[in-house]
């Protein structure tokens, strides 16, 4: 007979005692926290380059991911107590794996998080994918080894799957991805605790106090479905709802889209992408790195599992110092860029191209939106030709498009899964865009901006100049 | 892959497909099928969770639409969602190739459910060499694969399957 387990406590700055009980099934997930694959994580900063900003934002996916499991253990007793209300099971096995499942959602994460997955996009590199990785991981490696071991053989596959559906399947899968899943509700407050920024703060317990399950209607496209149990908040919930939206909002131009972190990824994009083009050339040696170096080793293979989980933050940071001696300009610059901060200055080209009086009517916001698009699309263009016309080491202008809706996006339908949902008092279930006006007048965060070394007037002089000449093709068509 | 820019591409999907378009994701489903028949221009797809998602395309939509190449008119669904519908605009001129037209339009027919259901598990026997590609798309996705909509996306893709086609579609019906 084996020793019976000790529970164990985690000491976590935004929720304190995250404990792991003695049961096989806690257990067992304290024991794939043991596992090198979780293990890594400590070495990846949620933030990326966040902390170029906000020192204090050093906190790990490590942490992360241990408090996503701690939240979606307390959305869980709502689940539970809803079920046991309306006369229903519990579903133990269905409860159990998404509650690893919220544990190992970011399990396969690249170095400096989402600017690794930038330059996977770019050359197509399924490694760098991280939900990818987190999949093979999950399935076939140590941590699937233990899950099966202990919970059972389809368990780890369970455990994928949720992760991969991506959107709520089941009530149980709510949990891992809604618009109240467990990973926003910790990575909002993580952030905010952990950058120090004032605004977006939520007012977490009410919400949880008042969190329900809902029928929802989905479907795709004209096409209806049957509904589905999701999320949903009470109507005493309607203002913590409001504050919880405009959270969302402010978080990505305060924090995620800060113009510091984004010019620190677009000089680690362009210093990898080159770095990778170079090892397929076989001008490794102009990198600065040994052969054996794990940046190396993945630029010449991409595909294989190893060399992607042999890539982290103190990886890539503790290089900086060869990829500086680097015989490669750009390397070089780019290296010497990131290691003292020298970071290029954005200019904010989208209030350039903004129209001077802000449109109203739906037609006009519409009619609005597609002339920005052109714009974006015309600038962009051109000034990405003088870049690489006019660039020998640091690209000279690095081009930064994005958007970002408030709610968490399910791609390629707009539906009620899409928004933020509130039962009012006459029982219906009612997107809060619809009762309240603060929420309804939110819009998609979007950027286009350039960034250029601050003592760099030529490229400056270009980027106003396009700017200007497109704004008179415009004037003049 | 052509120098066509990706506008370019996604509003000549529209045009092919018969000029319109009902929907996102049968917009995307039609692109990947159209890539998987040997008629596609190149858009990168991955599994998202409506199935083979390109976000080239959804992008290169998007430009069509304020470079007026489409029109995209957004309209209310009866299950209280919104949908799109894309039209193609006359200066795109008439396909250019009359099988990938013939199979656009044969592809855009099929119900939004259903060409989620075969074109997932066209992907999935593709990209993820699936044994049994249709199960296993039922499992993922039992919401939609239930009330006989998975026999239904069987019977689509069989139509599909004799259609002409520049490469054999996977023979999974």
């Amino acid at each position: 007979m084996s020793p019976s387990p000790r529970s164990q406590r985690i000491r976590d700055p935004l929720h304190n005692l995250i404990e792991f009980g003695t049961d096989q099934f806690e257990h067992t997930l304290w024991r794939v926290i043991q596992t090198r694959p979780f293990q890594r994580l400590r070495r990846i900063r949620q933030l990326g380059f966040s902390d170029l900003v906000y020192p204090g934002a050093t906190h790990t996916r490590f942490a992360h991911s241990v408090g996503v499991f701690h939240t979606a253990r307390q959305l869980m007793t709502i689940i539970k107590r809803h079920i046991r209300h309306h006369g229903g099971q519990v579903r133990d096995h269905q409860l159990q794996v998404a509650l690893a499942a919220s544990l190992m959602h970011d399990i396969g994460h690249g170095m400096l998080s989402h600017a690794f997955e930038d330059i996977g996009k770019t050359l197509n590199l399924t490694m760098a994918h991280h939900e990818h990785v987190s999949e093979l991981l999950i399935r076939d490696s140590e941590v699937s080894a233990i899950l099966c071991r202990e919970l059972g053989s389809g368990f780890a596959n369970d455990v994928a799957d949720v992760i991969k559906g991506g959107r709520p399947g089941s009530l149980y899968d709510a949990v891992v991805s809604s618009q109240f899943d467990a990973d926003r509700l910790d990575y909002m407050r993580r952030d905010r605790l952990m950058t120090g920024v004032r605004n977006s703060g939520i007012d977490f317990d009410w919400l949880i106090a008042n969190l329900e399950i809902g029928d929802v209607q989905i479907g795709v496209d004209d096409q209806q479905l049957p509904p589905i149990e999701t999320f949903v908040l009470g109507p005493k919930a309607i203002h913590a709802a409001e504050t919880y939206v405009l959270a969302l909002f402010q978080l990505y131009p305060t924090v995620y889209y800060h113009k510091a972190t984004r010019a620190a990824e677009k000089v680690f994009s362009a210093l990898m992408l080159h770095l990778i083009g170079l090892v397929r050339a076989d001008h490794s040696h102009a990198t600065g790195l040994p052969d054996t170096h794990p940046i190396i080793r993945f630029a010449r293979d991409a595909d294989t599992l190893e060399n992607a989980l042999a890539l982290d933050d103190a990886v890539f940071w503790g290089a900086l110092g060869m990829l500086a001696e680097a015989d490669d300009p750009l390397i070089r610059d780019c290296a010497l860029r990131m290691r003292d901060r020298r970071l290029p200055k954005y200019i904010d080209i989208r209030e350039k191209l903004m129209p001077a009086s802000r449109p109203t009517t739906a037609v006009e916001k519409d009619d609005a939106k597609k002339r920005l698009d052109r714009l974006t699309e015309a600038v962009k263009t051109r000034l990405q030709a003088w870049s690489e016309k006019h660039s020998t080491a640091c690209p000279r202008i690095l081009l930064d498009v994005a958007s970002r809706p408030p709610y968490k996006p399910f791609r390629q339908t707009t539906g009620l899964l899409n928004q933020i949902l509130i039962r009012t008092g006459d029982g219906r279930i009612r997107d809060m865009a619809e009762c309240s006006p603060v929420v309804s007048g939110i819009e998609t965060f979007e950027l286009f901006r350039a960034y250029v070394d601050e003592t760099d007037s030529d490229a400056r002089a270009a980027v106003n100049a396009v700017v200007t000449e497109e704004l008179g093709r415009e004037a003049d068509d | 892959m052509t120098d066509k820019t990706d506008r370019q591409k996604a509003a000549e999907i529209v045009r092919d497909a018969g000029g319109q378009i009902v929907g996102r994701t049968r917009l995307q489903k039609v692109g990947y099928l159209l890539e998987l028949a040997g008629f596609g221009d190149g858009f990168r797809f991955e599994y998202y969770h409506y199935g083979p998602y390109s976000e080239e395309l959804t992008e290169g939509i998007r430009m069509a639409d304020a470079f007026g190449l489409v029109t995209e008119e957004e309209k209310q669904a009866n299950w209280g969602g919104r949908y799109s519908v894309f039209t193609a605009n006359a200066e795109l001129g008439q396909p250019a190739d009359a099988d990938r037209a013939q199979f656009a339009a044969a592809a855009a027919e099929i119900d939004s459910i259903e060409i989620e259901l075969a074109a997932t598990a066209a992907y999935l026997a593709v990209a993820e060499r699936c044994p049994d590609p249709w199960a296993e798309t039922a499992r993922r996705k039992p919401e939609k694969a239930d009330g006989g909509r998975l026999d239904k996306a069987k019977i689509a893709y069989q139509r599909l399957l004799a259609v002409k086609t520049r490469t054999p579609l996977p023979q999974i019906a």
